[in-house]
């Protein structure tokens, strides 16, 4: 069984954010792999253990993101590839329509991505992916089995589950809440750095970056709206309980 | 057996990084081990890399301006504040100006990360590019011996064996104490902690308000009102676009008197005088870390044992006394020597302590211990009270007279410093304080 | 081309009270802009439903209706919300951000060659197309983005826009459907759902969450009762759906659910950002947490501190006082 799995790298959303002029001042010395890439990989990686096979990532991105593909790697991935571009700028469009390019003549039987890319927080590449590659999906996996050669996908939905079996070739995007992504030993480190990994621009794939013309543009980034700090109410817990109802009663009319 | 290496380096602070660079560049076989998730992600300092060696490491590495450092200090100041009032020793050269710089500020997460990656570099460029790590993320949690001689480490249920090890791994030193190194016992007296904040200001406003030019910057030094009676003392850095600014205080001090650092830290930011120069910033960080007092009494006497050394603050190699704090040079340095040391016993196939030794004497002959050893009284000298306590409030009481001009008499200065003295101290403070000052110093 | 379309969710054969949100806007964007208002539903009763879109003034109401609607599968949504693009040729797609719209969002966007903006806090038609915000970082800070392109297609937060009443009286058309089972291309084995999931939480007016503080048998009670008191949906940290405390369906957050209700109580949850990325948008925020430095109650109107198992009891006795009276 092959997985490829396409791993993106993304700043640290628990970083201390700056915002300047309009524009977000990203620390790169916080960039990680995506958490739910995280967990597509571990998830992947827990299937070939068990029914065999082999786990290739996939990710485009700077040549600095090459120590995440690294992390995957030290994780227990097989090998990489990194697609190199410097442009900033791409959004899910173009990573998949690379992405796209980039599978065109590969052989796999699944490809997984995370449910969404925790910066952006768009969720769209998956989907686009499959429909450029003309593949069945499920979106928002929080459960993956094998069975006669189909991924058997327990899917959250808006209310429940969904247990759908997705034949292979096919794609699936992945929750955080499948599993706990396995930390890297330090043998899996060592190994990382001998394992092969490509690397390709999308020139190589046929696809001209510089041209690209973006049909989603960021503007600008602000600042959340603050909300007022409230109260605090610290002491005995019977007269605090009480009062916060009562407040809630008179000065928000909420009971 | 797993795998052996030539050397395995535990912590990736300063210390450790210095020590793997000098095994880089000598094709050694190594192996680095950092708990944190980056190099330097779990690192606290306010922030002056002192003197010259890291040109040794990195040769012109101010090019980088890029690169891992902030400013270079052209600018210092030492500042004696009561409650309402700041005297200072203010000295600022253009002697200072070019490179080699005498001192770099610097944030230790981009420091240390920016050290890392020409680590790898160098490693690239040695004979083990393949088998020489970085590995990070992973806490080291025993140093294996045999006969008492350290042969490898654990982590988790992995195992892995080298010629020497090298302990880098700063002030928590662990497997320095699991190695019999160092007593598990250290007095609360010789423990101090540092708390520190980074604010942030428009790189403009921060330039002018601390008279910068390019990357020119100003350390501050902060004695009395500062720590509300706590032994220790304060710091002002002026980074690239922020400032760290932070105090370290004695941990029994701290108890004794019920206090909290965050909360003085509070007060001493609410200072009218530093209040003033730090207003208008957006706090971005927050962080304390555990500091080494700098006595000689709980350094560890031995800082080698067979396969093994010990450099950095895990040997408590550091100097606080009163005009800087210096324990990134000294990591440095003894990072450098460690290294040399397990160089010269891969060299001589010889990895007993009678090789090792050589590291803890080239440390002694080193500026680090010779001022380790000739400036222990000062640093017991700050740790009194009446350092911290009556003299700052007895020299700010001087300059309050001495600067207020009446349309009155003027009374000289002696006879004003005489009413100083007596209004805070008693000159048989002053009397002790100047023959061990003069001593010391 | 000249017709803003909206998609109205179905969950359960109900319309879904975030589409309507939506739809509200649609139309307000569509008056200023001098485009029509329609409305899409695909469902497997989706004739009896369209009654209930009148109030809220699209001037068509688009039909696709089909037994392969009863439960969600993205290929047949996919295929009727693309064909019916392909009739309509609206110039915004504009879809509530529920996981089933997600579930298909990307993959109709390539179909449709079209720009897609995902959760939207705010937007707003342009002259080349979309422009608006959305909460990016997990919800820490806002981007604003634009989408150039004819058909945009995007997707909103819940509890963005006000729902506006103004009655029409719509055509309704009923779009053709055929989808082969070589075109469904997956299958659904099983529908697991959500025990007790009563009320929807992305509609719910008033929200009692739970976190790891909320550690046995006994605390879970106390959130019952004091869900009962107030008449509030249930919802989890992901420490509580992970371990199985409670439903996953029933979490709230990045990877879980938005909500914006007009109380959120959190007890004994710390406030982690990926929490807080779908939870902080509610209007009155209370948080009941043993621990004053808990980051939560940087976002709290009324912070609580102290041990829930203390705190409840006479909370909910209170208000159940002040609800009788
Ligand atoms: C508030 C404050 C201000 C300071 N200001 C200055 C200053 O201005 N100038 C100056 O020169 N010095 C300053 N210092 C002191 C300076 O930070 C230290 O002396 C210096 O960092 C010591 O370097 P090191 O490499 O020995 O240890 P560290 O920098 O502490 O590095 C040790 C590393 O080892 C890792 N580690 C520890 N145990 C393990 C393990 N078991 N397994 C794996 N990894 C492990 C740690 O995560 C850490 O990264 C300051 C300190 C503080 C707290
Ligand atoms: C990619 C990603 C996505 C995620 N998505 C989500 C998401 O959608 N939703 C989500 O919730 N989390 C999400 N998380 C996890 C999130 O980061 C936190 O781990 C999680 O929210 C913590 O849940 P908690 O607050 O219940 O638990 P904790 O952080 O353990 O906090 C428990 C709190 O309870 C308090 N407490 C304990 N006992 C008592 C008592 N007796 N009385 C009062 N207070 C008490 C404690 O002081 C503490 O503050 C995500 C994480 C990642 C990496
Ligand atoms: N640059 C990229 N390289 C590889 N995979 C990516 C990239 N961007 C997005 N992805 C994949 O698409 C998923 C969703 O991304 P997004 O649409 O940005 O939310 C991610 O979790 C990844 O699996």
């Amino acid at each position: 069984m092959k997985f490829y799995v396409c791993i993106k790298q993304v700043p640290d959303v628990n970083a201390p954010l700056q915002i300047r002029d309009g524009e977000l001042l990203q620390d790169r010395d916080r960039m990680i792999l995506n958490a739910y890439d995280a967990s597509a990989v571990e998830e992947s990686l827990v299937l070939t253990e068990e029914h065999g096979g082999k786990v290739e990532v996939v990710m485009v991105g700077p040549d600095k993101a090459r120590e995440t593909l690294r992390k995957a790697l030290a994780m227990g991935a097989d090998n990489g590839t990194m697609i190199l571009t410097d442009r900033p700028d791409l959004d899910s469009t173009a990573y998949s329509r690379i992405l796209a390019a980039f599978f065109k003549d590969k052989d796999y039987d699944f490809i997984c991505c995370g449910k969404q890319a925790q910066d952006t927080d768009a969720g769209l590449t998956g989907s686009m992916l499959a429909e450029q590659l003309e593949l069945p999906y499920v979106s928002n996996a929080v459960g993956l089995n094998y069975e006669n050669e189909k991924l058997i996908v327990r899917r959250q939905g808006d209310a429940g589950q969904e247990i759908i079996e997705l034949p292979s070739p096919g794609l699936v995007t992945c929750s955080n809440d499948m599993n706990e992504p396995r930390i890297p030993n330090l043998k899996g480190i060592m190994q990382s750095k001998k394992k092969p990994v490509d690397s390709i621009t999308p020139e190589d794939l046929g696809i001209d970056i510089g041209s690209i013309e973006l049909s989603t543009n960021i503007l600008g980034f602000e600042e959340m709206p603050e909300r007022e700090t409230g109260k605090k109410f610290e002491g005995d817990p019977d007269e605090i309980a009480r009062e916060v109802a009562r407040l809630l009663d008179q000065e928000a009319g909420l009971v | 057996m797993d795998e052996k290496f030539d050397c395995i380096i535990v912590g990736a602070g300063v210390a450790g990084l210095t020590a793997a660079m000098i095994l880089a560049r000598n094709n050694m076989k190594f192996l680095l081990i950092e708990k944190g998730e980056f190099p330097g992600s779990k690192n606290v300092s306010g922030g002056v890399i002192w003197g010259e060696d890291l040109s040794r490491l990195v040769p012109e590495y101010w090019h980088e301006t890029d690169g891992g450092w902030d400013r270079y200090i052209n600018h210092r100041r030492l500042t004696f504040i009561d409650e309402q009032s700041s005297f200072s020793i203010d000295f600022k050269s253009d002697h200072f100006n070019t490179p080699p710089y005498a001192g770099i500020v610097v944030l230790r997460s981009k420091f240390d990360r920016w050290l890392a990656g020409k680590v790898e570099e160098a490693i690239a460029e040695s004979d083990f590019a393949m088998d020489s790590f970085i590995a990070t993320n992973i806490l080291v949690e025993e140093i294996l011996m045999e006969k008492d001689k350290a042969v490898g480490i654990r982590t988790g249920d992995e195992k892995f064996y080298a010629d020497s090890i090298i302990l880098a791994e700063g002030v928590n030193n662990l497997l320095t104490r699991q190695a019999g190194l160092q007593n598990d016992y250290v007095p609360a007296d010789h423990i101090l902690t540092g708390v520190k904040e980074i604010i942030r200001y428009d790189q403009n406003v921060l330039e002018d308000r601390f008279q910068l030019n390019g990357l020119s910057g100003m350390s501050n030094e902060y004695v009395g009102f500062a720590t509300r009676g706590v032994e220790g003392g304060g710091f002002l850095y002026t980074n690239r676009d922020t400032i760290s600014i932070g105090l370290v205080l004695g941990l029994k001090d701290l108890r004794k008197k019920g206090l909290k650092p965050h909360d003085i830290l509070s007060d001493f930011k609410a200072h009218p005088v530093i209040k003033d120069t730090i207003r208008g910033g957006e706090v971005v960080e927050y962080s304390a870390h555990v500091v080494s007092s700098g006595d000689k009494r709980i350094m560890p006497k031995k800082l080698y044992k067979d396969g093994l050394l010990v450099c950095g603050e895990a040997a408590n190699l550091l100097m606080n006394a009163g005009k800087a704090i210096q324990g990134m040079d000294y990591a440095m340095r003894s990072g450098i020597l460690a290294a040399e040391s397990a160089i010269k016993a891969r060299d001589a196939g010889d990895f007993s302590s009678h090789i090792m030794k050589g590291y803890q004497d080239a440390l002694n002959n080193s500026y680090v211990m010779q001022d380790i050893n000739n400036f222990q009284d000062a640093v017991h000298l700050l740790h009194n009270p009446v350092m911290y306590q009556k003299m700052p409030n007895l020299i700010n009481h001087f300059g309050r007279n001495f600067f207020t001009i009446r349309n009155e008499p003027t009374k000289k200065a002696h006879a004003m410093f005489r009413e100083s003295v007596s209004e805070h101290a008693s000159w048989m403070d002053l009397i002790k304080i100047g023959i061990k000052g003069a001593r010391s110093l | 081309m000249n017709t803003i379309l909206t998609y109205i969710s179905v969950s359960d054969g109900k319309i879904k009270r975030s589409s309507l949100e939506v739809l509200s806007k649609c139309r307000l964007e569509a008056e200023k802009n001098g485009l029509k208002t329609a409305a899409l539903i695909v469902d497997e009763n989706a004739s009896s439903l369209a009654e209930k879109v009148r109030p809220y003034g699209p001037s068509e109401v688009y039909i696709v209706e089909g037994s392969e609607f009863k439960n969600h599968l993205n290929s047949p949504v996919l295929k009727a919300v693309s064909g019916a693009m392909n009739t309509i040729q609206p110039k915004v797609m504009a879809f509530a951000s529920t996981e089933n719209s997600k579930d298909i969002l990307g993959a109709l966007a390539a179909n449709q060659n079209a720009p897609a903006l995902p959760d939207m806090s705010e937007f707003e038609l342009t002259d080349k197309g979309v422009k608006g915000k959305r909460p990016v970082m997990a919800a820490k800070i806002i981007s604003r983005v634009e989408a150039v392109g004819d058909p945009v297609i995007i997707s909103v937060r819940s509890g963005s826009y006000d729902l506006i009443e103004s009655p029409s009286e719509p055509q309704i058309k009923k779009l053709d459907f055929t989808v082969t089972e070589k075109e469904i291309k997956t299958t659904i084995r099983e529908i697991l759902t959500a025990a007790g999931d009563k009320v929807d939480l992305s509609e719910a007016q008033t929200i009692v969450a739970a976190g790891r503080g909320v550690r046995d048998e006994e605390g879970r009670k106390l959130i019952d009762e004091l869900a009962t008191v107030l008449n509030a949906g249930i919802g989890a940290s992901r420490a509580l759906t992970e371990s199985g405390v409670y439903d996953p369906s029933l979490q709230i957050g990045q990877t879980g659910k938005v909500v914006s209700p007009q109380l959120y109580i959190a007890v004994g949850i710390s406030g982690a950002i990926q929490h807080t990325a779908g939870m902080a948008n509610s209007k009155v925020i209370v948080a009941v947490n043993k621990d004053p430095d808990a980051p939560i109650f940087d976002i709290t109107d009324y912070g609580i501190v102290g041990d829930l198992y203390k705190v409840l009891p006479p909370f909910i006795e209170e208000l159940k006082k002040l609800k009788s009276n």
